[in-house]
């Protein structure tokens, strides 16, 4: 089964790949240490050309109703923009469109320690965009407040190492507003934004992915972009959703990953994940940072080093997998994933966090229960491991492109 | 506005008592305060009676010459050129690591510029066996002070200060020799049970309420009891985290000898104290509490020393928890992520460089008294240089320690499945792809033992 689904995507594989590989061929950087493979600055993943990015898949632009044709691009205009740029650039959208609208947060009127609100104190007023006292809970505390009056309260946790003391009034409060008030008051307007994930250098408080903490708090919405257009779309559908999200936001994808990114006001739907590669031989699902480091192991896979060329078999190499960004933890797009996974009869989920409890464990235990009788092979998990990032062990801690790849291989030739 | 009919009566506590109309009077008490009663309509937001703002308490001007009145802690010349030394190395450490962060030998470092004074004069005044917790942003001056000021030192180690300049580095480096978080932490997260510094978290204010249970654990320690105290230093921005208000409540409710010591250095990374709080700094909530407070020159080491002893010595006869709240001024930037002058002008931080530089105050003291001198100046600056420089290229030609630390101390006691499975695969990959995969196989030969440890 597997040989006929791997002729059969063949040559989807290679038409995926073979992008990457050109592009590497005329990288203008060093090769990364690992040899020619692709990194967040030359992922094909990201979308470079004006119409690429007008085209990204779900875009719904705010000036469209819903009667017209769908992507309309004609006349928009992109820009490009790294990631904290295009945050910035969605808070703005937020600020003008919307009297009510706020931001704040920790050293958030200078312009944010990762750059993210840059002149919006100059551009809105420091009424509009301020900064706070270090009390997370006191920050997420005041947003609900302001949410509970009908405002958008746009909150930033410098880190998301630090929303713990605000855990209490996320999950105790913004949560179960709507549910205690029987649907009298809600916090809908309320958005709390923070970097996540690790750096390679930040050690235990600086390197965590809290999203399982938050994924079994009904009532909320866990929100994780990858790349600037997905920032700047899903940041202004965050807003804009009828409930409180928690927006994490990559930390080292801040200043790495470069799109064009259109100017115009525009959306990209929660709770629903997005294929980036289709494939048939196995599911490959993640989110954030790791969404690149999958895309580098699929290019291990199909043309490996010299050096790691005996432990790809080569009927492996034309493997034909699917990769899938989830893009919302909750609620997460089962659908997609269980159409894919019915598809290929495999998953491998990849995160950072820490193993036991991770999302992966959720998606894992949903799917083998969708398609218990169409996999192929266990459900596969590369996680980090159930520690803490331990500073000079983070390169052993957090999965990267081989530990993807070798999971790949197990799952496909179970 | 109700006013009490002059023969109105109140029973409390088995007493029968008349209240009187005129002001000034006695109108009786609330039942659970002894709040006096008063007829006039009158709100109130100061600490002191007449609104004033908190005074400052300092013993030396800016030009080292003692306040008129003021009384000098004892201090003969050995003690002063301690405190002078120590109060040079932190800069010269500070410079060192500031440009080893630079050049990306290591990934994080917190200056101390401008503070000299409150770091040094209050681990002076502290006992070595005092419990002290530090904090993310405040944690290794407090450590490293302690550390070399209270000991007796080994004279082989080619000078004083060199001692504990070694763990310093090895903590910052994360090598093999990094005793205080085995490379587990990020540089300046230091920890020794030793010198009773505890483990720093780099979340802020974490400490504080820890520190009331530290200092109601040593109550319970007969032998420690009416002779440690727990130290716990903070800055005024973690002053704003929901654990100061805890850790304050709890240590003056549950009474605690631990000693709160806040460095208002005027920011938080960005944000100015004029953004933190708007009453009266942070010695205005210690009242509050019910917690003996004191504001303190924090740029005057004499004054920072003599409050200390001060405050420690409360802490002790009482049992209680006190508060110092130390004015000061970062000079540096709040840490390698941080350019300070995209917040702040660069002449408003070279100009109060220049007024109120805490060591050349204490140094014109030191002069006046004649217990230093220029030739001493060029003599301690070349010989501190040294020592750190020394200390710096050990720790950088050391290994980091063994890869299998990746696993350990996360339990005591048996370590649970997960951890033992999750280290098996480690190791199988380890063995697979170790000498194959670049990133893996250029990071293994920084270990020490090359991460044979974990591999074999």
């Amino acid at each position: 089964m597997l040989t006929a689904n791997i002729k059969r995507s063949a040559r989807t594989a290679r038409k995926a790949i073979s992008h990457i590989v050109r592009c590497n061929s005329s990288a203008v950087e060093p090769p990364p240490a690992g040899g020619h493979l692709p990194s967040v600055s030359n992922s094909q993943l990201l979308r470079s050309t004006r119409d690429a990015a007008l085209r990204s898949p779900g875009i719904r632009w705010t000036d469209e109703d819903d009667s017209g044709p769908a992507n309309i691009v004609g006349g928009r205009e992109t820009r490009k923009m790294n990631t904290y740029q295009a945050v910035r650039d969605a808070m703005s959208i937020a600020l003008m469109k919307d009297d009510t609208a706020v931001v704040f947060g920790e050293d958030v009127a200078f312009g944010g320690v990762f750059r993210c609100t840059m002149g919006l104190a100059e551009e809105f007023g420091r009424e509009r965009v301020f900064n706070t006292p270090l009390t997370e809970q006191g920050i997420a505390g005041f947003g609900i407040g302001m949410a509970l009056m009908g405002h958008t309260a746009i909150a930033e946790i410098q880190f998301s190492d630090y929303i713990f003391p605000a855990f209490d009034q996320i999950v105790n409060e913004a949560a179960k507003v709507r549910y205690r008030s029987g649907g009298s008051y809600n916090v809908g307007g309320l958005t709390i934004r923070t970097p996540t994930m690790s750096v390679g250098h930040g050690g235990l408080y600086h390197s965590q992915s809290p999203e399982a903490f938050f994924m079994g708090a009904a009532g909320l919405k866990v929100v994780i972009p990858r790349s600037p257009i997905q920032a700047k779309g899903l940041l202004l559908g965050a807003i804009r959703d009828p409930n409180p999200v928690i927006f994490l936001e990559p930390k080292i994808l801040y200043r790495s990953a470069v799109e064009q990114v259109p100017i115009d006001d525009f959306s990209l739907p929660l709770g629903s994940a997005e294929t980036l590669v289709p494939g048939n031989d196995c599911t490959l699902l993640t989110w954030g940072t790791p969404v690149y480091h999958c895309e580098t192991a699929l290019h291990l896979l199909a043309s490996p080093p010299p050096s790691l060329e005996k432990h790809i078999p080569t009927s492996l190499r034309s493997a034909s997998v699917e990769l899938i960004d989830l893009r919302s933890i909750l609620p997460w797009d089962v659908q997609t994933v269980e159409e894919s996974v019915k598809r290929t009869g495999r998953l491998v989920i990849v995160h950072e966090a820490g193993m036991t409890a991770g999302a992966g464990a959720e998606i894992s235990a949903e799917i083998q229960k969708r398609c218990f009788l169409k996999l192929n092979a266990p459900v596969s998990r590369v996680t980090g491991w159930d520690l803490p990032v331990g500073l000079q062990f983070e390169k052993f801690i957090i999965p990267d492109a081989l530990r993807i790849v070798d999971a790949l291989v197990k799952t496909l030739s179970y | 506005m109700i006013r009490s009919a002059p023969s109105s009566i109140v029973f409390r506590a088995g007493q029968v008592r008349r209240i009187a109309s005129a002001a000034g009077k006695d109108y009786g008490r609330l039942p659970h305060s002894n709040s006096p009663i008063v007829s006039k309509l009158k709100f109130f937001n100061a600490v002191s009676g007449d609104g004033n703002t908190i005074p400052t308490y300092r013993v030396l001007d800016g030009v080292g010459k003692p306040l008129e009145g003021a009384e000098l802690p004892e201090i003969d010349r050995a003690l002063a050129r301690k405190v002078y030394e120590h109060m040079q190395l932190l800069p010269t450490l500070d410079t060192v690591l500031y440009n080893v962060q630079r050049q990306g030998k290591i990934s994080f470092y917190m200056t101390s510029h401008g503070e000299e004074a409150t770091i040094i004069g209050s681990a002076a005044a502290l006992e070595l066996d005092d419990e002290v917790l530090g904090g993310h942003g405040y944690p290794l001056p407090p450590v490293f002070a302690l550390t070399s000021f209270n000991r007796a030192i080994p004279r082989n180690r080619g000078s004083s200060l060199a001692y504990g300049l070694d763990n310093v580095m090895a903590q910052c480096f994360g090598n093999e020799e990094d005793t205080a978080s085995k490379g587990k932490q990020m540089p300046v997260h230091l920890s020794s049970p030793k010198y009773h510094f505890h483990t720093i978290s780099s979340p802020l204010a974490t400490q504080i309420p820890q520190a009331a249970g530290v200092a109601y654990a040593l109550r319970r320690i007969p032998s420690r009891r009416s002779r440690s105290i727990a130290a716990c230093y903070f800055g005024e921005g973690a002053a704003s985290e929901g654990d100061f208000h805890a850790g304050l409540l709890m240590a003056s409710t549950i009474p605690s000898p631990a000693l709160f010591i806040a460095r208002n250095n005027g920011f938080a990374i960005s944000t100015p104290s004029s953004e933190q709080f708007y009453g009266d700094g942070i010695a205005s909530r210690g009242p509050g509490y019910g917690i003996h407070t004191i504001r303190v020159d924090g740029n005057d080491v004499l004054a920072v020393m003599s409050a200390v002893k001060e405050a420690r010595k409360r802490c002790l006869e009482e049992g209680r928890a006190v508060l110092i709240e130390a004015m000061t001024y970062r000079v540096g930037h709040h840490s390698t992520s941080d350019d300070s002058f995209a917040y702040r002008a660069r002449a408003e931080v070279e100009d109060w460089k220049k007024i109120d530089n805490p060591i050349t105050r204490f140094r014109l003291f030191l002069e006046s008294q004649g217990w230093w001198d220029a030739q001493a100046e060029e003599e301690l600056k070349d010989r501190l240089k040294a020592d750190v420089m020394k200390a710096f290229k050990r720790a950088e030609s050391l290994p980091k320690p063994e890869l299998k630390e990746l696993f350990t101390d996360v339990y005591g006691g048996e370590e649970p499945w997960n951890l033992k499975e999750q280290r098996a695969e480690l190791q199988g990959l380890l063995r697979k792809y170790g000498n194959e995969w670049e990133p893996w196989k250029a990071e293994i030969g920084r270990f020490r033992n090359k991460a044979r440890d974990l591999i074999d």
